[in-house]
């Protein structure tokens, strides 16, 4: 009762479908890399991310070991983006690490992938710039407040009132680059876009050059606050991306930020 | 004996020189001039009056949007019952809720309007469209399946001796109601995308913790059902008391308020296994949340209004009210049923904004927000309220349809029985 042994070639039919199977294969591991191993990692996230394929994938990195609390991104952004008191665009955030030791976040809009306040907007006054970077139209917006209700990271900050007060750090900490905005919609964090906008037409690289770098970041003292393309390795941000353990807001949410806090219990 | 009588209405005749009526109206008009003092400051100075914050973006307005709608519901059900399940005799508590589902949606279109930011640019909605956004279709729906309460109203509006001189008018009114169950389909479609939908505007915010729940639409839509139907039986209940006419048979208002409170029935279990389940272990914010408000800051509002007296209570009244034969318990069964919606949404709303927004990777943000309403707020809020009662009062004073059978419920009679109210035999 011995079973049959059959040896012979392999035909030309199986050696292709083998080949196309170890193929598809391959091509399918590297996909499910990309989706599931990537998102571990800013960096080889921006690099296969579909926005804004051929051109910056802009981010902030926030260094919670070497930020102080000085406020000072708080100040020059109220400068800067002549925001009223009291409804700033970027707040500080005092906390304590596990062993009590103080620590400061400071807090900018997400600029989000998947940003519920881009969903929820009845009248696409919130949206998604080329850029990937979520935009207001202070034209269209009426006022609704959803995405502030939306909003997981409360970045959004509402006009109440006409601001028609004067801006306590303009001059000591900038002077005011956009117009005020009119009272009855909501507003929030730009990421200076007014500067990055400007970038290419005066030659300047954001991130590098102070004119074409967010307020918040060109001001910190302690270079804890850093933006850039993190398609480009050489940028401030990739820099200093590079190497670290990164964490974002709420990443449960599944809203894919674009700001990367560096935790601080790292010993340097 | 007769004498007596003889005496007492004349007396009364007497006393009614200024009709009771006109009392009334003029006691409306003062929070009306108060909400309408309240609203212009309003607009004039924006929102900044008012005491919402960006922590507690949405306050009163809201909480009375959600209840004038929730209210409302009665006419699209109750007009599906009559026009698409063929229960003709449901038709005249159809109209009646018709007419407070108009006053409804005319409410809430009031808050809306307060509420936003920009009223000069209301109209963003239907030309700017953002299909992924809840308030977008809430929006559409609202003011389309307004538009549909309107048509239905009109031919009753019409009717009024004071169009006699417009008979192209009147024409038009009876061609649009041989419309009514075409009416009644666009209706049920709109009213049930927009029910869950202001559900799903709450349901859809991934962010806070205790509104990000699937059964949010379910739930929205089943408790404004069940009080929808209740609050139209409670109103005519009161319009036939004072009245001294039967709009409706009693038979039908026993009958319709046994179906909400059977509906009110389902909307607790739902509720009580939405509750249990979610709250089976712990959820950053969303257990906090529910913890003030099963035995909170919240605790002893929710559990005696929206759980006990107007979820509990208010569904064995209205379910036992038909056995017993029972008005009041009808009455009072009907108006917790209505208590115990506008406490569900003020819950739902005010718990949104007091739980933390987690900022940190580790600890929960200070965000914890404060909201009582501001003087405007509640100025505009009672104003609406009175200007919808007074529209309410006039229209069934005056509509032709409204006027009922002229006859009076026999006062030894506690509890009338169905032969004692003759069904009026068609028109």
């Amino acid at each position: 009762m011995s079973t049959p042994t059959r040896t012979r070639e392999m035909t030309r039919r199986e050696f292709i479908l083998l080949a196309a199977g170890m193929g598809i294969s391959l091509f399918g591991a590297d996909r499910l890399y990309k989706w599931f191993v990537a998102h571990e990692d800013p960096l080889g996230e921006a690099a296969h991310s579909e926005i804004n394929k051929n051109g910056p994938y802009w981010a902030m990195v926030i260094d919670l070991q070497t930020c102080i609390g000085c406020r000072r991104c708080v100040y020059a952004c109220q400068a800067t983006n002549d925001t009223a008191n009291g409804h700033l665009w970027n707040i500080l955030l005092e906390d304590e690490d596990t062993f009590a030791k103080p620590v400061f976040i400071t807090r900018p809009c997400m600029h989000c992938e998947h940003a519920p306040c881009v969903e929820v907007c009845p009248v696409q006054a919130t949206f998604h710039r080329e850029d990937g970077l979520v935009a207001m139209d202070y034209d269209r917006c009426i006022g609704c407040r959803y995405c502030m209700v939306a909003c997981p990271y409360g970045v959004r900050v509402f006009n109440w009132e006409e601001n028609d007060g004067e801006n306590p750090q303009v001059p000591t900490w900038g002077e005011p680059e956009v117009p005020r905005r009119p009272r009855g919609v909501v507003e929030k964090c730009t990421f200076c876009a007014h500067r990055l906008d400007k970038a290419e037409e005066r030659g300047l690289i954001p991130g590098k050059d102070p004119a074409a770098t967010p307020a918040c970041c060109v001001i910190c003292p302690t270079e804890a606050r850093v933006f850039g393309d993190l398609r480009d390795p050489s940028s401030p941000a990739s820099l200093k991306l590079a190497g670290r353990q990164s964490v974002v807001l709420r990443s449960d949410l599944g809203t894919n930020p674009r700001v990367f806090y560096l935790l601080p219990n790292e010993q340097a | 004996m007769t004498a007596k009588k003889n005496r007492l209405q004349s007396i009364g005749a007497k006393a009614r020189a200024v009709p009771l009526f006109w009392w009334w109206v003029a006691f409306l008009l003062i929070p009306i001039t108060f909400g309408l003092v309240s609203g212009l400051w309003v607009f004039y100075k924006g929102l900044g009056v008012t005491n919402l914050t960006d922590g507690a973006p949405w306050g009163l307005w809201i909480v009375l949007d959600l209840s004038c709608i929730g209210l409302a519901a009665g006419a699209f059900s109750l007009s599906a019952m009559t026009y698409l399940l063929g229960r003709k005799e449901y038709q005249p508590l159809a109209r009646i809720a018709v007419f407070i589902g108009l006053l409804g949606y005319s409410g809430a279109l009031m808050c809306l309007i307060l509420d936003i930011g920009r009223p000069d640019r209301f109209w963003h909605g239907w030309v700017y469209w953002n299909i992924h956004s809840m308030l977008w279709e809430v929006t559409m729906c609202i003011t389309l399946y307004f538009s549909v309460l309107a048509l239905e109203v009109f031919p009753m509006v019409v009717e009024l001796p004071l169009f006699n001189r417009f008979k192209r008018l009147q024409h038009f009114g009876h061609s649009v109601h041989h419309f009514a169950p075409v009416l009644a389909v666009i209706g049920m479609c709109l009213s049930l995308l927009h029910q869950s939908s202001l559900g799903g505007t709450y349901g859809v915010v991934v962010g806070r913790a205790s509104l990000f729940r699937a059964t949010m639409p379910l739930l929205f839509i089943v408790s404004a059902v069940a009080s929808g139907m209740a609050f139209s039986v409670h109103m005519t209940l009161i319009v036939q008391w004072l009245k001294k006419r039967t709009l409706v048979p009693l038979s039908v208002l026993f009958e319709v308020g046994q179906m909400a409170g059977a509906i009110l029935l389902v909307y607790l279990y739902m509720r009580f296994w939405d509750t249990t389940v979610g709250n089976y272990g712990y959820s950053p914010g969303r257990t906090e949340a529910f913890t003030s408000l099963m035995s909170g800051s919240f605790a002893i509002s929710f559990w005696s209004w929206e759980i006990i007296l107007g979820g509990l209570l208010a569904a064995y009244l209205l379910i036992r009210a038909r056995q017993a034969q029972s008005v009041a318990m009808l009455l009072i069964g009907s108006g917790l049923t209505m208590g115990g919606l506008v406490a569900n949404r003020l819950h739902t709303t005010l718990l949104a904004f007091t739980e933390p927004l987690t900022e940190s990777p580790a600890v929960t943000s200070p965000l914890v927000s404060h909201y009582f309403p501001a003087w405007t707020e509640i100025g505009t809020g009672i104003g609406i309220v009175a200007g919808l009662t007074l529209i309410f009062s006039l229209g069934m004073r005056y509509l032709p349809a409204y006027q009922g059978e002229p006859v009076e419920i026999p006062e030894e009679a506690v509890a009338p029985t169905v032969s004692a109210v003759p069904v009026p035999a068609g028109d």
